[in-house]
C-alpha cells in the first residue's frame, strides 16, 4: 500500500514538473510572438510619423519656392499631388508606393531650386533642405527597421517551435515596406513643359 | 540587424550586474582599508562600509547622466539650438528603434564625442562644439550611429557606473592618505596596516583596469552596430580618419571620465593595458573591409 501510494506520489510531482515546465514554455513563446508583433506595429507608426512630418513640410516648400521661382507651377503641382495621394493611402502597399512617388516629386522641386541661387541662398529655404533631408532619412531608417521587425516577426511564424504559439498569440505574416519602383525614386521626372 | 542587438541585451545585462559586484567589492574594501589605516574599530567598519559602498554604486547607476554631464560642462539642446545635430541623432535612434536620447553640447574645440545614461530612455549624447565644426551631415551621423550603437548595447551604463566608481575609490583613497598622516594613533597590526595600504593603493588601479577591459571590446562592437544601423560604414570612416587628422586633445580631460569619449583624449599614441580605446587605425581598417564587401541591402 504505502509503496503504490509512494508511486502515485512521484507520478503527481512529475506531472506537476512537466505542466510547470509546458506552461513556462508557452507562456515565453506566447510573449516574444507578441513583443515582435509590438515591434512591427511600432515601426509601422514612425514610418506615419515621418510621412505626416514630410507632408506638412510641403506647403511650406511650396510657399518658399513659389516665392523665387514664379515659372515651375508643374513640378510644384507634381509635389502637391504626390502630397495628397500619400494622406489618402491606407494600405502598406499603396503607402509605400505614394510615399516613392512624393520624394521623387521632391526631388524634382530640389532640382528645379539648383536654377535659383536666390532661392538656395535663403535661410528658410536651407532650413526647409536640412528639414526634407531628415525627414527623408527617418522615412528610410523607419521602413529599416520596419522590414527588420516584419522579418523577424514572419520567420518566427514559419519556424519551430515559435511556430506552434502563432494561434494562441494570434500573430499573423505581415507586408514588408517595400517601395516598388526603385528606379523610379532615383530619376525624379522633371518636367520642361 | 538593427533588431538583432536586443540579443546582446540580455547578455549585458548579466554582465553589468557582475562589473557592479566587482565595483562594489573595490569600494568597499577600499573604505574598510582606510578604516585600517586609520585605526578605527575594524567589526563595527564593515556594515558601513558595505552600506557607503551600496550607497556610492547604486547613486552613481542611478544618476549617471546627469553626473557625467556635470564632470564634462554638457549643456542640453534642442532642435531649434543645433537643428543638423538633433536631426542626426534623431535619424540613427529611428534606425535603432530606441527613444530619443538628451542631445548635449560641450564647448571644447577638439572633436570628440559621447554617450552615457543607465537605460535607453535616460540616454544622453554629447558632442563637443569642435566635433561640429569638423564633420559634415554624413559623418556626424556614422559618430551619432556609434554612441547609439553604445546606448542600444547597454555600454552607457556600465561606462558610466565604471567611471564613477572609479572616482570613488580615488576619492577614498585620497581621504585615506590623509588620514594616514593626520592621525598618530595608528592601528597596533602591522600586517593589517600594511594590507591596508596595499589595498588604498591597488583599488583605483584595479577599477582603472576593469574599465579599460570594459571599454576596448566595446568600442569595436559599437562601430559594427553603428554600420548595422545606418547600413554605410563610409560616414563611420570618414569621421575616424577626421579625428585621426585632428590631434587636438580634448581639453576638459578627466581621467575618471576618458574611457565615455569616442576617441580617448588621454591615450596618446601609445597601447597599454589602460587604454580604453582600440587603435583609430584599426577601426578605420575594419570599416574599409565592410565598405568593400559591397553596398548593404537597405
Amino acid at each position: 500500500m504505502i509503496a503504490g501510494y509512494r508511486l502515485v506520489m512521484a507520478l503527481v510531482i512529475v506531472a506537476v514538473i512537466i505542466v510547470a515546465v509546458l506552461l513556462v514554455v508557452v507562456i515565453w513563446q506566447f510573449n516574444s510572438l507578441r513583443r515582435l508583433m509590438v515591434n512591427v506595429d511600432e515601426g509601422y507608426a514612425q514610418i506615419e510619423v515621418q510621412l505626416t512630418r514630410r507632408a506638412d513640410l510641403i506647403p511650406n516648400l511650396v510657399e518658399t519656392v513659389k516665392g523665387y521661382a514664379t515659372h515651375e507651377k508643374a513640378v510644384l503641382e507634381a509635389v502637391t499631388n504626390a502630397r495628397a495621394a500619400v494622406q489618402h493611402a491606407d494600405s502598406v502597399p499603396q503607402t509605400a508606393a505614394a510615399d516613392g512617388a512624393l520624394t521623387s516629386a521632391i526631388n524634382g522641386v530640389m532640382i528645379v531650386a539648383e536654377n535659383y541661387p536666390d532661392l538656395k541662398a535663403s535661410s528658410n529655404f536651407l532650413q526647409l533642405q536640412e528639414e526634407l533631408t531628415t525627414t527623408e532619412n527617418k522615412v528610410a531608417f523607419a521602413r529599416q527597421y520596419y522590414n527588420e521587425s516584419v522579418r523577424a516577426l514572419n520567420t518566427a511564424l514559419v519556424t519551430f517551435p515559435s511556430m506552434l504559439f502563432a494561434g494562441i498569440a494570434k500573430a499573423t505574416k505581415r507586408d514588408f515596406y517595400e517601395v516598388p519602383n526603385e528606379s523610379q525614386r532615383l530619376a525624379p521626372d522633371v518636367g520642361f513643359s | 540587424m538593427s533588431v538583432s542587438f536586443r540579443v546582446q541585451e540580455s547578455k549585458n545585462k548579466r554582465k553589468t550586474f557582475i562589473l557592479l559586484l566587482f565595483m562594489f567589492i573595490i569600494v568597499a574594501a577600499a573604505i574598510w582599508a582606510v578604516a585600517q589605516i586609520a585605526g578605527v574599530g575594524s567589526v563595527w567598519i564593515v556594515p558601513i562600509a558595505v552600506g557607503i559602498a551600496l550607497i556610492g554604486v547604486w547613486g552613481s547607476y542611478w544618476s549617471s547622466d546627469k553626473m557625467v554631464l556635470k564632470m564634462t560642462k554638457a549643456h542640453v539642446i534642442s532642435h531649434d539650438d543645433a537643428p543638423l545635430l538633433f536631426n542626426v541623432v534623431d535619424e540613427v535612434r529611428i534606425a535603432a528603434g530606441l527613444p530619443m536620447p538628451t542631445v548635449a553640447i560641450v564647448d571644447d574645440p577638439a572633436p570628440n564625442a559621447f554617450a552615457t545614461g543607465r537605460n535607453p530612455e535616460h540616454a544622453v549624447i554629447a558632442f563637443t562644439t569642435g566635433m561640429l565644426e569638423v564633420m559634415d551631415r554624413e559623418e556626424l551621423q556614422g559618430v551619432a550611429a556609434h554612441e547609439m550603437a553604445h546606448v542600444g548595447n547597454r555600454d552607457t551604463l556600465v561606462m558610466a557606473v565604471a567611471a564613477t566608481t572609479a572616482g570613488l575609490v580615488a576619492i577614498i583613497a585620497d581621504i585615506g592618505v590623509r588620514v594616514a598622516f593626520l592621525t598618530r594613533r595608528g592601528n597596533n597590526n602591522p600586517i593589517l596596516l600594511i594590507v591596508g595600504i596595499a589595498v588604498l593603493l591597488l583599488a583605483p588601479l584595479a577599477a582603472l583596469m576593469l574599465r579599460s577591459s570594459v571599454s576596448r571590446k566595446r568600442e569595436s562592437l559599437a562601430d559594427a552596430t553603428a554600420v548595422a544601423f545606418t547600413r554605410n560604414p563610409t560616414g563611420l570612416r570618414r569621421a575616424l580618419e577626421t579625428l585621426d587628422e585632428n590631434s587636438a586633445v580634448v581639453q576638459a580631460r578627466s581621467t575618471a571620465v576618458s574611457h565615455v569619449w569616442i576617441e580617448s583624449p588621454l591615450d596618446g599614441k601609445t597601447k597599454s593595458m589602460f587604454d580604453t580605446h582600440p587603435p583609430l587605425a584599426d577601426r578605420i581598417a575594419t570599416l574599409r573591409t565592410m565598405e568593400q564587401s559591397g553596398p548593404l541591402p537597405q
